[in-house]
């Protein structure tokens, strides 16, 4: 377990948050930690799957990527989108 | 002794500078505290400042001034302001004395850095009334919350916010650091009496005295006013100053100062003014939109002032309109959702009339940021509080202090812009915050922003509880809650059934 401090922004939501993530979650559970803190919240739910990027990148991490290989730095901005 | 008129000393004394024999010039007036660029003594000798008034005169219309504020708040205690007012108004007063009274004494700091370090004879006197001016605004935005502070412990954030570490504190803090405290005489002349005061407060608190009489606060309304004919002097500083450098050859360095200034104005403006005007202020006393005020007041203002000042408009003028129709909006949603981080209630502002309202003036509204609103709504009605409060921090911007926030729903657009510099990530939340940080990298770099020192550890424990704990709160009864207890929501159910 290592903690690991990302800035997210979700489709659809209004803000950036804090979200702290572990080193070894795969980008399906990172999208989840985000979703956590938006989802029922402020967004209303959706069917598709929930895809990580760098913050305004064209280029999705792969699914099963972790934290750690993704290469990301800690307090950089991810963003959490839907698949089309 | 009969005392000379005006007209025989007047122009002599305010113009007349000192010649200095037992120190150089450069010890007397200090770059670094004056700002003077290089520009020479003399030069500064042409320093005009439109309003002109004496010590006697200005003594005698101060002391009218007091009298008729604080008759008027005596006549009038027993109106029971606080009982009888929405509480979206009781909301915007907390608000604006916690963010306004004690930045009141950063303000006399600059207006003695001017009276002091000002090359400019003009600027010097005007500057001691100034900083009296400022003294007294500190004062009486003490004292006339003061007598609400047994009914409500939020009004003792007047006095306590600019101690605290409470988010909105920091931001404004961040702001008056920046542009007054921090700064050399000649910068608080352009950055603080030019933009901020000439652009900004001096058309918003003839806006607030209009609604405060609106409201029915005619104390709150005399308040105002009696402070806004003293900024309407006061703020005239930065115009003269301006002309000086300009005319000395120092276009691009004003220019600069003023574009820093305008923009980090707008979004602590945005913040403070925007959610009140078109969230908190019940919608029957609405008079016009927060965007068609800053386009009739702001705008136009600063455009023609500019202008005839031989300025340019700076260079994000165009986000800065894009800024006026979006920004506040998500402002007040950050607020409101995360309201326990506040000194005041946020009042919601979302029943269907308000949000017909908001779709008028900002078409668009109901598919950006209603889609957040409809979710919301729907956790009231069906009591899913738990869903309604945060369970993290918001990111905020490196520079406003601000949550980073944009579009939501179907037009999603949320921008982040970062800068990596000496090893350190920054966030901002727009391309101008940015610019001003590369600016002045060393002005800004080591402050950390309340989400920076969470992860530094300086917050325990590390929850929203020691957050909370850590931005100054001594109890439940001081974290803002929703203004109306959540009754706005009812007003929703028949639509929301609808819907469904």
């Amino acid at each position: 377990m290592s903690a690991f401090p990302i800035h997210a922004a979700f489709e659809r939501d209004f803000l950036v948050q804090l979200v702290v993530v572990d080193l070894n979650d795969s980008m399906d559970q990172v999208a989840e930690k985000v979703a956590y803190h938006c989802v029922n919240r402020r967004v209303a739910p959706r069917e598709g799957v929930m895809r990580v990027r760098k913050h305004q990148s064209s280029e999705l991490f792969p699914r099963d990527m972790t934290v750690a290989e993704s290469g990301l730095k800690p307090t950089e901005v991810i963003d959490v989108v839907f698949e089309d | 002794m009969a005392m000379h008129p005006r007209k025989d000393w007047y122009e002599l004394t305010r113009a007349t500078n000192w010649t200095p024999s037992y120190v150089t010039e450069e010890q007397l007036f200090p770059e670094q505290m004056s700002g003077h660029m290089g520009i020479p003594l003399e030069k500064w000798e042409s320093y005009d400042e439109p309003y002109k008034t004496s010590y006697p005169e200005y003594v005698s219309i101060q002391r009218e001034k007091d009298a008729g504020a604080y008759s008027v708040k005596a006549a009038l205690e027993r109106a029971q302001i606080y009982e009888n007012s929405d509480p979206g108004w009781i909301s915007i007063l907390k608000e604006h004395y916690g963010a306004i009274a004690v930045g009141e004494y950063a303000a006399v700091t600059g207006e003695g850095r001017m009276a002091r370090f000002s090359k400019a004879p003009g600027n010097r006197n005007m500057a001691a009334f100034g900083m009296m001016d400022e003294l007294r605004h500190g004062q009486i935005q003490l004292f006339f919350p003061h007598e609400y502070c047994k009914k409500d412990r939020q009004f003792d954030w007047a006095w306590r916010a600019y101690q605290s570490n409470e988010w909105a504190a920091i931001a404004a803090k961040h702001f008056f650091d920046d542009i007054i405290t921090g700064r050399d005489a000649i910068s608080v002349a352009i950055m603080l009496t030019f933009s901020f005061e000439t652009g900004f407060t001096n058309m918003q608190f003839l806006g607030l005295a209009s609604d405060a009489a609106d409201a029915g606060d005619y104390t709150f309304a005399n308040l105002i006013s009696s402070i806004q004919t003293d900024e309407s002097r006061h703020a005239q500083q930065g115009g003269p100053a301006l002309q000086v450098l300009i005319a000395n050859g120092k276009k691009e360095e004003a220019q600069k100062k003023v574009d820093i200034a305008i923009w980090r104005a707008w979004r602590l403006f945005a913040i403070l003014t925007g959610p009140s005007m078109d969230y908190y202020t019940p919608l029957e006393h609405r008079h016009q939109s927060f965007k068609e005020f800053m386009y009739e007041w702001i705008i136009g203002q600063f455009e023609r002032a500019l202008i005839d000042l031989g300025l340019d408009k700076p260079w994000y003028w165009d986000l800065f309109l894009k800024d006026i129709d979006e920004l506040h909006h998500g402002y007040h949603m950050g607020v409101w959702y995360w309201r326990t981080t506040a000194w005041w209630n946020p009042a919601a502002g979302v029943t269907p009339e308000e949000r017909d309202w908001l779709e008028e003036k900002y078409p668009g509204w109901n598919k950006r940021w209603g889609r957040c609103w409809d979710v919301i709504t729907e956790n009231v009605l069906n009591d899913r509080m738990e869903l309604v409060s945060p369970e993290t921090l918001p990111t905020v911007c490196n520079m406003s202090q601000i949550p980073l926030v944009g579009i939501p729903g179907d037009d999603w657009d949320v921008k982040v812009y970062s800068l990596e510099h000496n090893g350190r990530l920054y966030h901002f939340g727009s391309e101008v915050d940015r610019w001003v940080f590369q600016q002045d990298p060393e002005q800004y770099q080591n402050h950390l922003s309340i989400v920076d020192r969470f992860l530094a550890g300086q917050i325990q424990p590390m929850t929203l509880e020691g957050a909370l704990q850590y931005m100054g709160f001594q109890s439940i009864e001081e974290m803002g809650t929703d203004a109306h207890n959540f009754a706005w929501a009812e007003k929703c159910r028949p639509q929301m059934k609808k819907s469904a």
